[in-house]
């Protein structure tokens, strides 16, 4: 009875943990160029100031001003992942799997601030995976020509 | 009906990314380097074409279907056990030394859980096959899900700097993971219809997951690899974008 209970304890535990890995080994792939950024500015995304914020004074802005600017981004990144030069419009299953690690996260953010536990590992894990979101973004943009030019270039000479 | 349905389509759907799996392997003469994840999907599909045929043949409240499905079981945990062990080999190829070691304690593990498991029956001789079954099951899906845990250990203790290997660890740990915990639970309400239905649907989902993570680890890292070494320096990095 108690080693089922251990075991029952141990694996929901280690399951959850070999979720949160599996979404930061994808979430640290390699982008040939940080193109987040520019996708970032584009339309005007939040969580790069706020990842800066929170690095450079450890405290982010107030908790519902956060909450409604990770959401925001997150909707405009979840329909451009979907929208922007993508020929099948829909999710790949990394994307699938990530959007099920932010709202995890998410969920997290809220539970944390309730328990006082102290939230800014929480804000820096959905901000990498906005940050994830807006490089995909910005990488399928960048392929995708008009005449001599990419995207990017395009949006630039604007 | 709508529980059943969800099922079938998570059978399904796993059983489609097993046979998609195996043929690319097939197809890009993979099946040599990744053996332990051939093994892995053949195995999975062999117990699932058994039962299908068995559900189909007999029904699937046979007794027939019963004996085949936790039969395959055993397979299964068995197989899994064998797949960390050749994960271990992969992870300790330039250890030699370490390997003789792990080999020996791995040998020694299977046959601990075994004896742990036997001796947990003679209690209960009136139900032997389902309460060993079950027993040994969990035992064993519990010692590979610590086994995974130290090999992840392993990997990062000798910084690993095979990507896809820790990847193919993570999957193999969620599917793992799930199993494990839904059987204990299995275990602990005595075999109750609604962990019997949770531990179905939660064993099915976990093996999706699985082989979508193994699936994102050969596809996507091997090219992610292939590309990297492949640059030249000082070519636009817009040459080698592909859309996803």
């Amino acid at each position: 009875m108690i080693v089922a209970v251990l075991i029952l304890i141990l694996s929901t535990a280690l399951f959850f943990f070999y979720f949160q890995v599996t979404c930061q080994k994808i979430l640290g792939r390699q982008f040939d160029r940080e193109y987040f950024q520019s996708i970032a500015n584009a339309n005007r995304l939040e969580f790069p100031s706020l990842r800066k914020s929170l690095e450079d004074f450890g405290a982010p802005v107030d908790y519902s001003r956060l909450r409604m600017m990770l959401r925001c981004d997150f909707l405009a990144l979840t329909y451009l992942l979907k929208n922007a030069a993508n020929v099948n419009q829909r999710y790949t299953y990394d994307e699938r799997l990530l959007i099920l690690y932010f709202r995890w996260q998410f969920l997290s953010l809220a539970v944390r601030r309730l328990l006082k536990l102290g939230e800014n590992t929480a804000i820096l894990r959905l901000t990498a995976v906005l940050q994830y979101f807006a490089n995909v973004v910005g990488q399928r943009v960048n392929a995708v020509k008009f005449g001599n030019l990419t995207a990017a270039d395009y949006l630039l000479n604007l | 009906m709508d529980n059943s349905i969800a099922s079938y389509v998570l059978q399904y759907a796993g059983s489609s990314l097993e046979a998609g799996l195996l043929l690319y392997l097939g197809w890009g003469r993979q099946c040599k380097k990744q053996r332990a994840v051939f093994f892995g999907l053949f195995a999975l599909l062999i117990a699932g074409a058994g039962r299908d045929y068995t559900a189909y043949q007999f029904g699937l409240r046979s007794p027939q279907y019963f004996y085949v499905y936790w039969s395959t079981d055993y397979l299964l945990v068995i197989s899994a056990f064998l797949l960390v062990w050749l994960f271990f080999r992969r992870a300790c190829l330039c250890e030699e030394k370490m390997w003789r070691y792990i080999r020996l304690s791995l040998g020694f593990i299977f046959f601990l859980v075994v004896g742990i498991s036997v001796l947990s029956i003679s209690r209960n001789q009136d139900h032997l096959f389902t309460y060993f079954t079950i027993e040994f099951n969990q035992n064993l899906y519990f010692t590979c899900l610590v086994l995974n845990t130290l090999l992840y250990l392993l990997l990062q203790q000798i910084e690993s700097t095979d990507d896809q290997l820790g990847l193919l660890v993570c999957g193999v740990g969620i599917q793992f993971a799930g199993p494990t915990a839904t059987l204990a639970l299995l275990h602990l309400t005595s075999g109750q219809h609604f962990a019997e239905s949770l531990a179905t649907s939660v064993m099915r989902l976990c093996t999706l997951g699985m082989l979508l993570v193994w699936a994102y680890a050969i596809v996507r890292v091997r090219e992610s690899t292939i590309k990297v070494t492949g640059r030249r320096i000082g070519e636009p990095a817009l040459l080698e974008v592909t859309a996803d």
